[in-house]
């Protein structure tokens, strides 16, 4: 995240825009950072791997397999699973385990040659992790700075709704 | 912190949940001087205190696991079900379409599904109410179904950018097209026991909860009324069993914060919803002597089609579901029909859709989101018939109260795969019409219905016309579980109907 993002992402949450508790949560998710509780040391080193290809992003940025760890040492889970799915950890575990020897030390294109065979031997585990990390990919402010999103700066509504009619917050959002 | 407000005492009347199926009841009874409390397992969300975040609303939704077994599995979780007080009326879409004479009677026309044991004319005058007290708004003229006797209450509200292609795609192929009936203000308006409800500020995320009033979930409206009535709401009460004395149910035991609690009734409404319900009677072994508890699940035929345009959609803008058409209401070759919806869309809920029904992943996946504020959605909501094959059963596992998990089998029937098959070729079609490109599609279902069925049979049936069961004389169920056929349109209207015609059946009862 450069400067000029960080502060562009700023600006706005803590305009008059945004809304306290939705100021609340973006706030607190830009800056979220994690102590790995759930997975083991190695383990942890191959999610972080797998999670760069999967949903390529700059983890000194926003911290996706932090958040993945994070949720399953809090038992936290999204309402259902695959009736024929071990529960999620274990699933991400068996996932992790069918990855090559060293597969975060392989460089970037062995690891993508890599993926179609453990994503082919766990399928449901592949879904669910792929649309997990997504989801928190997707979530980080500043994602939704650099994608234009502004939908969270609600605060004074929207009057016009029509394709290519743009308040000036809309405009002025996100990359130039 | 451990609740303390006191529990009710002497109640005529006990309901476990507050949804469109318990909140409306609860008002009325209430209204006819009944002493009436209801059980939520969820918590008070007050509008003014939901985040325009969709991660931090997840407590909006029911996170509990249930298991998704069968060949098409349910995702439950965000997509249909909602945990507060409220219920899922806190994260419905408040598309408020009516069902259609023929919708109730799918085994007359087709010899297939089931008919309801009831008329068209007996929601009716229930329609006409709720319209005009939850504030919906519409077409002053709605081209399908009955004309109404009673216009919507407020003028339709803008269309968004979706609305708009999907008006000028449906336009090139002579399909009719109206704003659709949405239970969001596009005026203010004064609710009884509530207030000023504002007008709708086009924030686009009535897929989660709204944060002004303008949307007529329950905690705004019918709830609001009940407790200035003086019904009790114990939020923070999950159920775990009911009580029983001599063939008859005495009340509820529920958790709330570390305690066990019970409430004592004269008569009980279960209304948790097609899930909940079935499992609590099948955990408690009750109201299953046609062994019906469980059977019919049924899930709304819901395939979506995405793609991408030039102009700036943002899709996060307006009520995600502006326009409608009924024109497929019934089409040669298919049971029943289904209706079109335009699609808004917020930014995660799109996101996680795509990485889940395309498998996309690496810089492929990026690109593709990156034109998030280009995206336009398109999708039906259709037929799904009662089978024996898909229902819901608890499974081994037990969660964290030492209940049994719920596992749900679903796959789609013949019928099921057919319509989502035409669905999806008209919708491309359409979206082909506006330049759309990166068009895909999303296999869906959406809703949970059935599995504990109204019907006059007790044989084949779980509750009677009226919502109440079969088995024992004062319980009664009244949620989207007692749904015979899973009608062509969204079921938050026509659930609201039925609870308000059982509150009026319950009264009538107690009269005579």
């Amino acid at each position: 995240m450069t400067p000029e993002e960080r502060s562009a992402v700023l600006a706005l949450l803590h305009s008059a825009h945004v809304t306290e508790p939705t100021r609340r949560a973006l706030l607190e998710r830009l800056d979220a950072r994690y102590e790995r509780q759930f997975f083991d040391e190695a383990e942890f080193g191959q999610l972080r791997a797998l999670a760069v290809r999967l949903v390529p992003h700059d983890p000194a940025d926003m911290d996706l397999t932090g958040t993945v760890d994070h949720r399953l040492h809090a038992g936290a889970g999204d309402g259902w699973r695959y009736a024929d799915a071990p529960p999620d950890g274990d699933a991400y575990r068996a996932l992790l385990a069918a990855l090559p020897d060293g597969f975060e030390t392989l460089d970037a294109e062995a690891q993508d040659t890599a993926i179609p065979a453990v994503q082919a031997s766990h399928p449901h585990a592949f879904e669910d992790l792929l649309a997990e990390l997504t989801e928190a990919f997707m979530a980080h402010p500043l994602t939704q700075y650099r994608f234009g999103y502004v939908g969270f700066a609600d605060a004074p509504q929207w009057p016009h709704v029509g394709p290519n009619e743009l308040e000036p917050r809309e405009v002025a959002y996100g990359p130039h | 912190m451990a609740p303390t407000d006191a529990l009710p005492t002497d109640l005529d009347v006990l309901v476990i949940g507050t949804g469109a199926g318990g909140a409306p009841l609860l008002a009325r009874l209430a209204s006819a001087g009944l002493k009436v409390a209801a059980l939520e397992a969820g918590v008070r969300h007050p509008p003014e205190g939901i985040a325009t975040d969709e991660v931090a609303q997840a407590g909006l939704f029911w996170m509990d696991e249930r298991l998704a077994a069968g060949k098409d599995p349910v995702s439950f979780g965000r997509n249909n079900s909602g945990r507060g007080v409220g219920g899922s009326t806190l994260h419905y879409t408040a598309y408020t379409p009516r069902a259609q004479p023929d919708d109730l009677r799918l085994k007359t026309e087709f010899g297939q599904g089931e008919d309801w044991p009831l008329e068209f004319a007996e929601l009716e005058p229930y329609y006409d109410e709720l319209e005009y007290f939850l504030g919906v708004s519409g077409p002053a003229e709605y081209p399908w179904g009955p004309q109404r006797r009673r216009p919507y209450r407020h003028p339709p509200l803008p269309l968004n950018g979706a609305a708009r292609l999907m008006q000028r795609a449906c336009a090139e192929i002579g399909m009719r097209t109206s704003p659709a009936a949405n239970a969001a203000l596009s005026r203010p308006q004064e609710q009884p026991g509530y207030g000023t409800r504002h007008t709708c500020t086009n924030r686009g995320f009535c897929q989660a909860g709204c944060s002004v009033g303008a949307k007529a979930s329950m905690d705004v409206t019918f709830l609001a009324l009940a407790e200035s009535l003086g019904a009790q709401i114990v939020d923070g009460a999950q159920v775990t069993s009911l009580t029983m004395r001599g063939g008859h149910v005495t009340g509820a035991e529920f958790v709330r914060g570390d305690r066990l609690e019970h409430l004592s009734a004269r008569t009980v409404i279960l209304a948790a919803g097609a899930v909940e319900t079935p499992r609590l009677l099948l955990m408690n072994g009750l109201a299953n002597s046609s062994g019906q508890v469980g059977r019919n699940f049924m899930a709304h035929v819901g395939v979506q089609v995405w793609g991408q345009v030039d102009d700036d959609l943002r899709p996060y803008k307006g009520i995600p579901g502006g326009l409608i058409s009924e024109d497929t209401h019934r089409v040669p070759g298919l049971i029943g029909g289904y209706l079109l919806q335009s699609l808004g869309v917020m930014p995660v809920t799109y996101a996680t859709q795509y990485a889940r029904g395309t498998l996309t992943w690496g810089p492929e996946l990026i690109q593709h989101l990156s034109g998030y504020n280009h995206v336009a959605g398109i999708n039906v909501l259709g037929e799904c018939l009662p089978y024996e094959h898909n229902r819901l059963e608890l499974s081994d596992e037990l969660d964290g109260r030492g209940l049994p998990k719920p596992r749900v089998h679903f796959s789609f029937g013949e019928n099921e795969k057919r319509m989502t098959v035409h669905a999806e070729a008209l919708m491309r079609d359409l979206w082909g019409r506006i330049g759309a490109r990166d068009v895909w599609a999303l296999p869906r279902a959406a809703h949970t219905l059935g599995t504990a069925r109204m019907g006059t049979d007790p044989a084949t049936s779980v509750v009677n016309p009226d919502g109440r069961t079969h088995d024992i004389e004062n319980l009664w169920i009244c949620d989207n579980s007692t749904f015979p056929s899973s009608l062509s349109v969204n079921p938050a209207l026509t659930q609201m109907a039925l609870s308000l015609r059982t509150a009026d059946a319950l009264l009538g009862g107690l009269k005579g």
